[in-house]
């Protein structure tokens, strides 16, 4: 017989928004038991594995063993392949390094051990429990037996496939324009280029883009982003990935070591991420930057803002919507504006046509920009195609 | 399952790679993925067929 189980904060995923909302909690003073349902931590990889740098003092992470390399920059290809080269500082959450992510989700959960908190793997969340109206920890099941964990505190950090929020009524639910269907195979024996993490824009993968993120001479990943209102048949991001593949020979000379696969949303953040007793950090509430499809960042940032919230929530024995509001104003304050600025440009890149990618990566060739923004760069394309421009005059 | 389109998922290994893209975009969170299963809950699906589009292998199949 399992015995039930009392924590001050139960913290449902140990992805890394789990992760360091644990750590942070733990750090604070507060009682934390972490629960993962896989049985092993990052493991399999759901990821593109490009990850930028510069937020990774600001949350506590020291890089490690996990790096596999430093890229300086990101290559834009319009679809008749034209290149735009951006410097790794203004190129978005997912350049900077690429790592061995599975290592990655290692390191900070044992960095959240090493604060204090209780990890329990193969330990699935089923359901949350309630008492007096507000979320009081969840039922689980460890290897396959259920019981009960409270907590003063409960996360939901379970990831794209968030159920906890639905559980406990909190509106994370996505519409199909809002959901990119991804593939990727990690390749060997390609021709990659390690210095830059490509991007492949157009019809060669609607409403997303090709990636290729270099892991080594020779290794990377190859990836494809689809957006679900764009689906055509079954299996279009397979379908897809393999024709860009075949028609590109530095990759179709390559074997696939691994499949990974997956969904990421490209919705803006969710309306609400608190309620009594609960808060939802990472993927669980929509957390991703909707232009990049980089989540890794922002779940790190925010889980740090919600273990310190839940560890004041803990110590004031106030575990309310009202206090855990700190946490809602707290990431927005953070993060909101630029998801809905990237939202919003996502927005309007997905209505472009190839013919448009192509005029804009054009204008572009040897234009030297002082600052990387939205703005300057439709600047320059206006002075080469006015009309190209027009659809963007919100930015402008 | 007399009058509902029955539901098949080929999670034999074969097909499905148990990532979870399914899960997340059900309307009706009748999804569930443990590892290496996925189980739907028949009673509550309404054979939207959202999860066949959002499967990026093909994995299920609604017929
Ligand atoms: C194909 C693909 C490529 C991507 N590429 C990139 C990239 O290059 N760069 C980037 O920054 N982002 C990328 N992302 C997004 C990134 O992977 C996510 O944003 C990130 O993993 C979010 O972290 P998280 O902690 O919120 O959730 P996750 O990492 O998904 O962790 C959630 C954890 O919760 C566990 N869990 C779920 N339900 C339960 C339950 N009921 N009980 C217990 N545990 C549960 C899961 O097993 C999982 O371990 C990519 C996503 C995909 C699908």
């Amino acid at each position: 017989m399992v015995q039930n189980l009392k924590t001050d904060v139960l913290v449902i995923g140990a992805g890394p928004a789990g992760s360091m909302t644990a750590k942070w909690a733990a750090k604070n003073g507060a009682r934390v038991l972490m629960i993962e349902k896989r049985q092993e931590i990052g493991s399999p990889v759901r990821c593109g594995e490009g990850m930028s740098k510069s937020w990774l003092p600001e949350v506590g992470i020291t890089p490690g063993a996990w790096v596999n390399l430093e890229v300086e920059g990101a290559r834009i290809f319009s679809p008749r392949e034209q290149v735009f080269e951006i410097n790794e500082k203004h190129a978005g959450n997912e350049v900077g390094y690429v790592v061995e992510r599975d290592g990655f989700d290692k390191a900070l959960a044992i960095d959240a051990a090493n604060a204090g908190t209780e990890i329990r793997l193969k330990t699935a969340a089923t359901g949350i429990l309630k008492e007096g109206g507000r979320v009081a920890g969840a039922r689980v099941k460890q290897f396959g037996e259920p019981f009960e964990i409270r907590a003063t505190v409960t996360i939901g950090a379970d990831g794209f496939e968030s159920q906890v929020g639905r559980w406990a009524g909190l509106p994370t639910n996505i519409a199909l324009r809002d959901m990119d269907t991804c593939l990727q195979y990690r390749m060997t024996n390609v021709d990659c280029d390690t210095r830059y993490c490509d991007f492949y824009l157009g019809e060669v993968a609607p409403g997303g883009y090709v990636w290729v993120f270099p892991k080594a001479d020779g290794l990377a990943n190859v990836g494809i982003g689809v957006q679900l209102s764009k689906v055509r048949g079954m299996a279009d991001p397979r379908t897809y990935l393999d024709a860009w593949i075949a028609k590109h020979p530095a990759y179709s000379k390559g074997k696939t070591i691994d499949v990974v696969g997956g969904g990421v949303s490209i919705s803006q953040p969710v309306k609400q991420s608190v309620t009594d007793g609960l808060m939802l950090v990472g993927d669980a509430a929509r957390m991703i930057d909707p232009l990049t499809g980089g989540g890794i960042a922002n779940g790190c940032i925010a889980g740090k803002i919600c273990g310190e919230v839940a560890a004041q929530a803990v110590h004031a024995g106030d575990p309310s919507r009202a206090f855990l509001d700190r946490y809602e104003k707290g990431w927005r304050a953070k993060l909101e504006e630029k998801l809905y600025r990237n939202w919003y440009a996502k927005e309007k890149l997905c209505t472009l046509s190839d013919a448009t990618f192509d005029k804009i990566i054009d204008a572009l060739q040897g234009v030297r920009l002082e600052k990387l923004s939205v703005h300057n760069i439709l600047k320059a394309v206006h002075d080469k195609y006015p009309d190209v421009t027009k659809e963007f005059e919100a930015f402008l | 399952m007399v009058n509902k389109k029955s539901l098949h998922i080929e999670s034999s290994g074969q097909l499905c790679i148990y990532c979870g893209a399914c899960v997340g975009i059900c309307p009706l969170n009748c999804i569930y993925l443990d590892e290496t299963r996925i189980t739907f809950d028949e009673r509550v699906c309404t054979r939207c067929e959202i999860c066949v589009k959002a499967c990026p292998v093909g994995a299920i199949e609604i017929g």
